[in-house]
């Protein structure tokens, strides 16, 4: 008798990679609550990573982390360290801006700005670079062919971006993300509020830019994870329960509350 | 293990698990039903086996389908996946199994006419009985959960394969003994082949279970001693 399935999923996993992202020993407080305990992660370059987990139990929160998007508000503090390419991005010497062209982030609601589609794009382009207009026009098609829009919006980039559908909006806004060249894109549900077919879009446009970009994606839904992501963490109250490659996290996890988790077992 | 949030999914999975195991009572029931039609040339039994088969197929169509709703519904994961696709494999190997007892069952005629003496059939009637018990074993084990039992189940199968050769030399014996054996004892070889082929379907299943169990895959190079796989055809 063969074995039954030719990929050996208990194996350890041998390849390699290049960590883009190190979180270590990251402690994170809204005001006196502990919010995360201790995480230490490290995400692979060009890779995708999903975060997964019930309510509150700060997948978003470490995400938000990654960018120092907490920040805007008061009271919230980040202990440890996040090592981008190996340079801590807590540290107080990091330039915020240069950080957020390297980490682009996109939310659950689509946020364009209030302008034409075009601008939309123009706009975050032109904070960080001086370019001609032709360039610009450049950039402008191919964040938008990234963003696999281009064929839709082309013949209407001076329409208003709200113009636009639920999944158009939120594809707009990660063309938006893609133009600036990121090297890390943090997604928050980034599909939750769109249709099946807008979802499938946008999970297909995950799966064309892990080539170039290292990608963190929050989701709730367990099966999108499972279907874009290479590596999953499973968090819990603030802790990191488990974090391994996606298949083995949906087929056998190693831990009894991911099992509990991912099969609908919780509480 | 916790009961589902949802709860209907739980009875989903249960009658899911009910089905495999009155398709593993069945299998039991007819391989043993065959083999004894075919020690004692009962036609009436060998009919009963024939017609069990039926309600075999027809119990592996009913838990495909339910198998493929839970899927398509409830997209399971982890254990509760691995339990829904396991039953799959593990129906499907069933289903073998009472095909195999089918056929030995449909021999019984032409064994029974032809001047068979009985004590021919005498150390079939020994791996039959290995056979039935880990058929019995390997529905009993998955359903409390052992998997180490289902390992040494799996194991155990090479003790059929050891006497499947030795039946098969000892049939061999008879035909050069006396030619007037030779239509008995071919079918009675067939037999012993589809006695063995069911030892392998248990094997199948119990690793599958094991899998199903623990998610963890037993090691793939099992013994094995048919010393007769280059000199006999299969059946």
């Amino acid at each position: 008798m063969k074995p039954m399935l030719s990929t050996d999923l208990n194996a350890p996993d041998t390849t390699v990679e290049k960590a883009k992202i190190e979180v270590k020993n990251l402690n994170f407080y809204y005001g006196q609550s502990k919010a995360l305990k201790d995480i230490n992660l490290s995400l692979p370059e060009r890779s995708v990573t999903a975060f997964i987990g019930p309510s509150g139990c700060g997948k978003s929160t470490l995400l938000r982390v990654l960018n120092r998007i907490y920040e805007l508000y008061p009271k919230q503090t980040a202990e440890g360290q996040v090592l981008l390419d190996g340079k801590n991005i807590l540290d107080r010497s990091q330039d915020l801006n240069l950080l957020r062209t390297k980490i682009g982030m996109v939310f659950q609601k689509p946020t364009p700005f209030p302008m034409s589609i075009y601008e939309n794009i123009a706009f975050g382009v032109r904070l960080y670079e001086k370019i001609s207009k032709a360039e610009m026009d450049n950039r402008v098609e191919s964040a938008l062919k990234r963003a696999a829009l281009w064929s839709e919006v082309k013949d209407k980039l001076n329409a208003s971006g709200l113009s636009l559908s639920g999944g158009q909006q939120q594809r707009l806004c990660i063309a938006r993300t893609v133009a600036v060249k990121p090297e890390v894109i943090l997604l928050d549900e980034p599909a939750s509020a769109l249709d099946p077919l807008s979802t499938a879009k946008i999970e297909e446009l995950i799966d064309e830019l892990q080539a170039d970009y290292t990608i963190v994606i929050v989701t709730h839904n367990m099966q999108q994870a499972a279907r874009v992501s290479r590596q999953t963490a499973f968090m819990y109250l603030g802790e990191l329960v488990e974090f391994d490659r996606t298949e083995k996290i949906f087929t056998s996890p190693r831990e009894k509350r991911t099992q509990d988790y991912i099969t609908g077992r919780f509480g | 293990m916790a009961e589902h949030t949802v709860a209907s999914f739980d009875e989903d999975l249960r009658q899911i698990s009910r089905l495999i195991n009155d398709m593993g009572d069945l299998a039991a029931s007819m391989v043993g039903a065959s083999t004894k039609a075919l020690l004692e040339s009962d036609n009436a039994l060998a009919q009963r086996v024939v017609s069990d088969d039926a309600i075999m197929d027809a119990r592996q169509r009913e838990l495909d389908d339910r198998a493929i709703t839970l899927i398509a519904k409830r997209q399971p994961m982890a254990d509760d996946l691995r339990s829904v696709v396991g039953a799959i494999r593990m129906a499907g190997d069933l289903e073998r199994i009472g095909d195999l007892a089918k056929n030995i069952a449909k021999r019984v005629g032409s064994v029974g006419v032809s001047a068979a003496p009985r004590d021919l059939t005498h150390s079939i009637d020994s791996m039959a009985q290995m056979v039935l018990i880990q058929v019995q074993g390997v529905i009993q084990e998955y359903t409390v959960g052992d998997a180490t039992a289902l390992a040494k189940l799996r194991n155990d199968d090479e003790r059929i394969d050891v006497k499947y050769t030795a039946v098969f030399r000892e049939l061999l014996t008879y035909m050069m003994e006396d030619p007037r054996n030779i239509t008995a004892c071919t079918h009675l070889l067939f037999c012993a082949k589809n006695l063995e082929r069911i030892g392998d379907h248990v094997t199948n299943i119990a690793e599958n279970a094991y899998y199903v169990l623990t998610g963890t895959l037993l090691p793939a190079n099992r013994p094995k001693q048919d010393e007769t796989a280059m000199s006999a055809p299969a059946a």
